[in-house]
């Protein structure tokens, strides 16, 4: 059953690649987007069959594969894993369906997406340690190909600098989970038959540190995102909105899974450092989105200042904390592909991507009226308004971590209130205003490249007048991850009631 | 001593590969001698069948009970059958590349085809040599064939040079390594016999003593120049720039895996007792070769350059096989060199296609390949990346291997240099991938804009399109099927009499038991 998920895109990107050089680039996106479309439809499928009170693994599969190696074919899936990738799969579509009917190469371009897509699924799905290295590992090389041969300008620096932070996030992750493994004396790389109980606070916070410094370059974290804003902006609208939306979330869940979910002692030492951690990297990401004039920079930042407030609330570690966590990575994960999305159909049509050469696309006859609308609600989202999936999360967010750690939520808090600061910027500059009557010829937006957007819109608004279908998958999953957590030290909350006294 | 014992000790059904392979050799100079150029269009075929069936013949020989063979001289076990298995399709797949190559180079085929099998006699020979005479004589017998295949393209001056250079260093590091084994043979009051020096010299107490620890070194010296570790790797980059591409293909697999054959067999059983000094040597050894293979690598130009850097650093990541020291590090060894044999040869198979077309090496004469010749791109892409160890390739599972052996053993520092350095891999073997996908059409090199109609029709291509496509599948999917690949290897080195802590540990004591009076 979850096997479709890896093997069916893995399958149809070969399928896609050794197809007959004539057929035109149109033909091949509607081939992808067919098969993508039923990858999509299975994990709808597989979404039906899930037992949302069941907090462990389901519909597991297990093969031997490689004694010893102890490498296993380990595959589940959980309330952790479910909507990452219902995401994945979901983002995929949309970005195969965003791309360009004229794609340059097409057969590889949809091929290694495809590819991407089912590697992707691999990692979340993966029970073993070693098989989710082999499914990390396995997305280097496509996405550094998407990104330096359908880039922008320097979409070569960019993808070279994407391959060697990647790689050597890999590195880390791949050291430390030997380690792991080893030091445990552990059989097998499986997920739950290594217990760190038995070794030293020490060793498992240097193991635990490998991990966080590993996942933390994909999340990214603020000393080490510098790849980020060059990935994403050379990177052609949507690659960018799967490296933002699906690849980003490999971090996060990797940092919940393996960092959280094995070394759960400890968690609570490095909490507060943690939660420090993610908040000045969401005050960062935000003020320097501040500062930029391109768009689609401002948007790779939001993303920094996003994934902050998923490392606060996995810190806090509370149930309702942890359950704001994957709430937030599934709708930063929708509201980044919509964001994405818009700014490449701006840039296509407009032909710019400045602040201070955009003006006035709300105009109703000659502007970019529908474009423009639904990049007002995708800023609003962002900056955590209510009534659309963004605020929900952030809302859980900040109630499930600020009993725990009162100083960072606040801090997090003072970031969304600067986000919608950088949107109305963002917003103000290319929404409103006057268009150039000399320059402003731009072309139609077709209805293809609406779809997306609108559907994605759809989704934020559901999603955020019923939030109920986006925390109810996670919920069992994570109380019981919670449960396995020593309580927090918590410093700060002391710290406040001496001042009280 | 009566006939029937002396036959039994002689055993002389385990070099029957060799036998074969020896008769292919006779055969192949014969036929060249007699039907002359003409032959050439079926000569390789003939020497590829006589490689199988040495294959054959290793396949029949595996776990005998009685691999000792030659009154000691010749060990048939299983480690060796591995060895001698991989020179020997490494062979098989150096005469597919080459019967297009040396034809247009104007060269003979047949008595190419001769002295490589004379080449890969020599590693078959050293991969199971446990007597130090017979250890020096397949030793040479390999290092001879390579400095003549080295300087075989007589005509070209780089050639020349190549084979020179590869001489003189070879012939210093042999007379090093003569001078160490002769050291062993007066501490050890006369032996010859591997296991009979480590306990003589246990006997005679100089277990510790500065004369074995200069033979060692001497010995190591040897076996460093047949590996290319650094800092005995000097002649690596000059002589796979000189010499013709098959050759190199040979050398930077069936020479280096007949290199690690030796060390295994050389070390664990000859220098049991300076366990700790020679890894530790070794380990100095590794270091050096991942650090200056894979950074130098990365200012290389040149194809053939950067693969031989590439081969250095390659040589360092096995080394931490040895370095471990346990079953699983000597089985990570021998699995890691089964892969590289794949990857490796495919790699060179599309060098020497790429430059049999376009008659160059520069890695900046690659960009724009994929529109020309996408089964080419894929070769290269594949080998390549599968020597930086990206899954699902062969490669990754074969560094995968390594570390895990490595770390077991405890030796984390060195996997952590393992694991950084392969990063650095990564990006020069990315950069020739680059090249060749990533490349507009507009950026073509003058090579790839003037690069001839694919065929396979022209005479002597048919065989590199199939060593090409073969070695594609196996470093594909070797990695993914690796499970019956470890089986093989890990029941080779478990069914190893020598690599068995109880047959060290009994030398030992069987040592010590002589000792007291």
């Amino acid at each position: 059953m979850l096997s479709v998920l890896i093997w069916f895109p893995i399958l149809a990107a070969a399928l896609v690649a050794i197809l007959p050089r004539k057929i035109p680039a149109n033909r091949v996106r509607l081939g992808a987007l067919t098969l993508s479309g039923l990858v999509f439809l299975w994990n709808i499928f597989l979404l039906l069959k899930f037992d949302i009170t069941q907090p462990g693994m389901q519909l597991q599969e297990y093969l031997p594969w490689n004694e010893t190696l102890g490498l296993s074919y380990k595959l589940g899936v959980d309330g952790l894993s479910i909507l990452m990738l219902l995401l994945n799969t979901l983002l995929s579509w949309i970005a195969i369906y965003s791309s360009s009917q004229q794609t340059e190469r097409p057969r590889l371009f949809y091929s290694l997406i495809l590819l991407v897509n089912g590697g992707t699924a691999g990692a979340f799905l993966a029970e073993n340690l070693l098989l989710f290295f082999l499914f990390y590992e396995l997305e280097l090389i496509p996405f550094y190909l998407l990104i330096s041969i359908w880039g922008g300008e320097k979409r070569a620096y960019a993808g070279i600098k994407f391959l060697l932070y990647t790689a050597v996030s890999g590195i880390l992750i791949l050291a430390t989970f030997l380690g792991t493994v080893w030091l445990t004396g552990s059989s097998s790389f499986n997920y739950d038959t290594i217990s760190t109980q038995t070794l030293s606070a020490t060793l498992q916070i240097i193991l635990l540190v490998g991990i966080i410094v590993g996942f933390g370059i994909k999340i990214p974290l603020v000393p080490f995102h510098t790849w980020l804003p060059d990935a994403y902006v050379e990177a052609s609208a949507p690659i960018a909105i799967l490296l933002g939306g699906v690849l980003a979330k490999l971090g996060t869940y990797g940092l919940l899974r393996f960092g959280m979910g094995l070394f759960p002692q400890v968690w609570s030492i490095l909490a507060p450092t943690l939660a420090i951690w993610g908040a000045a990297s969401a005050i960062y990401g935000t003020v320097t989105a501040i500062a930029q004039k391109d768009i689609k920079r401002m948007v790779a930042y939001s993303s920094v200042g996003h994934m902050g407030y998923i490392l606060v609330a996995s810190a806090a570690s509370t149930a309702l904390s942890l359950v704001g966590a994957v709430a937030q990575m599934v709708s930063h994960g929708i509201i980044l592909a919509i964001l994405f999305h818009l700014v490449g159909v701006v840039e296509t049509k407009v032909g710019t991507r400045e602040l201070d050469k955009l003006n006035g696309l709300m105009s109703p006859v000659r502007g970019l009226p529908l474009i423009s609308a639904l990049l007002v609600l995708g800023g609003m989202a962002s900056a955590g308004i209510p009534g659309m999936t963004g605020f929900i999360a952030e809302f859980i967010i900040f109630q499930g971590s600020f009993s725990v750690f009162p100083l960072p939520t606040l801090l997090c808090v003072v970031a969304t209130g600067l986000t919608a600061v950088y949107f109305v910027i963002l917003l103000n500059r290319t929404c409103f205003g006057r268009l150039d009557n000399d320059l402003a010829y731009y072309p139609r937006v077709l209805w293809s490249e609406k779809i997306p957007a609108i559907i994605l819109a759809v989704l934020i608004i559901f999603l955020g007048v019923q939030p109920t279908w986006l925390v109810r998958w996670s919920e069992s999953t994570t109380t019981t991850m919670v449960a396995a957590i020593p309580p927090v030290e918590k410093v700060e909350t002391r710290y406040i009631a001496s001042l009280h006294q | 001593m009566d006939f029937a014992n002396f036959a039994s000790q002689l055993n002389a059904v385990t070099i029957l590969p060799e036998g074969i392979v020896m008769i292919t050799l006779l055969g192949v100079l014969i036929v060249d001698l007699i039907v002359g150029r003409t032959s050439s269009r079926w000569i390789g075929y003939l020497a590829i069948a006589g490689l199988f069936a040495a294959l054959g013949a290793l396949y029949f020989l595996w776990d005998s009970t009685n691999p000792m063979s030659f009154i000691g001289a010749f060990n048939g076990d299983d480690l060796s059958i591995m060895f001698r298995g991989i020179i020997v399709l490494s062979a098989v797949v150096t005469i597919l590349m080459s019967i297009r190559y040396i034809e247009q180079s104007g060269t003979a085929l047949g008595e190419f085809i001769a002295i490589l099998l004379t080449a890969t006699l020599g590693g078959m020979f050293l991969s199971g040599a446990s007597e130090l005479v017979f250890i020096f004589i397949s030793l040479e017998t390999l290092s001879i064939s390579s400095y003549l295949l080295t300087g075989y393209t007589k005509r070209d001056p780089r050639s020349n040079e190549a084979a020179l250079k590869y001489l003189l260093i070879g012939a210093s590091s042999t007379a090093v390594f003569l001078y160490g084994v002769s050291l062993l043979y007066g501490l050890s009051g006369g032996r010859t016999e591997l296991s009979a020096i480590a306990n003589a010299i246990s006997i005679a107490g100089m277990s510790q003593s500065l004369g074995l620890v200069i033979a060692l070194v001497f010995v190591i010296a040897g076996i460093g120049f047949k590996i290319s570790a650094a800092p005995f790797h000097q002649w690596t980059p000059d002589v796979y720039e000189g010499a013709p591409t098959p050759v190199i293909a040979f050398l930077s697999v069936g020479s280096k895996a007949a290199g690690f054959a030796l060390a295994i067999r050389l070390l664990t059983t000859a220098f049991p007792l300076v366990t700790e000094e020679w890894k530790f040597v070794f380990t100095a050894l590794a270091v050096l070769s991942m650090v200056l293979g894979n950074v130098v690598a990365l200012a290389q130009t040149s194809m053939k350059r950067m693969l031989a850097y590439s081969s250095i650093a390659q040589a360092g990541f096995v080394m931490i096989g040895l370095i471990a020291g346990t079953d699983a590090g000597y089985s990570s060894m021998v699995f890691y060199l089964l892969v590289y044999l794949f990857m490796n040869l495919c790699g060179f198979t599309c060098v020497i296609l790429f430059s049999l077309r376009t008659g160059t090496d520069q890695i900046s004469e690659y960009s724009g390949l994929y529109q020309k010749d996408p089964l080419l791109t894929l070769g290269l892409s594949i080998s390549l990346l599968s020597l930086g160890g990206i899954p699902p390739l062969a490669g990754f599972f074969g560094k995968i291997y390594l570390f895990w052996a490595g770390w077991q053993a405890g030796q984390y520092w060195l996997v952590l240099l393992g694991l950084v350095t392969t990063v650095v891999s990564i990006y020069y073997y990315i950069r020739v991938v680059k090249m060749m996908v990533v490349k507009e059409q507009h950026e073509m090199s003058d090579a790839v804009k003037n690069y001839p109609e694919v065929s396979w029709n022209l005479p002597g291509y048919r065989p590199l399109q199939v060593g090409l496509v073969v070695t594609l599948i196996a470093t594909s999917i070797a990695g993914i099927l690796s499970n019956p690949l470890f089986t093989l290897v890990n029941n080779s080195i478990a069914h190893t009499q020598i690599l068995q802590p109880t047959a060290v540990v009994s030398t030992q004591v069987s040592a010590i038991n002589n000792q007291q009076p």
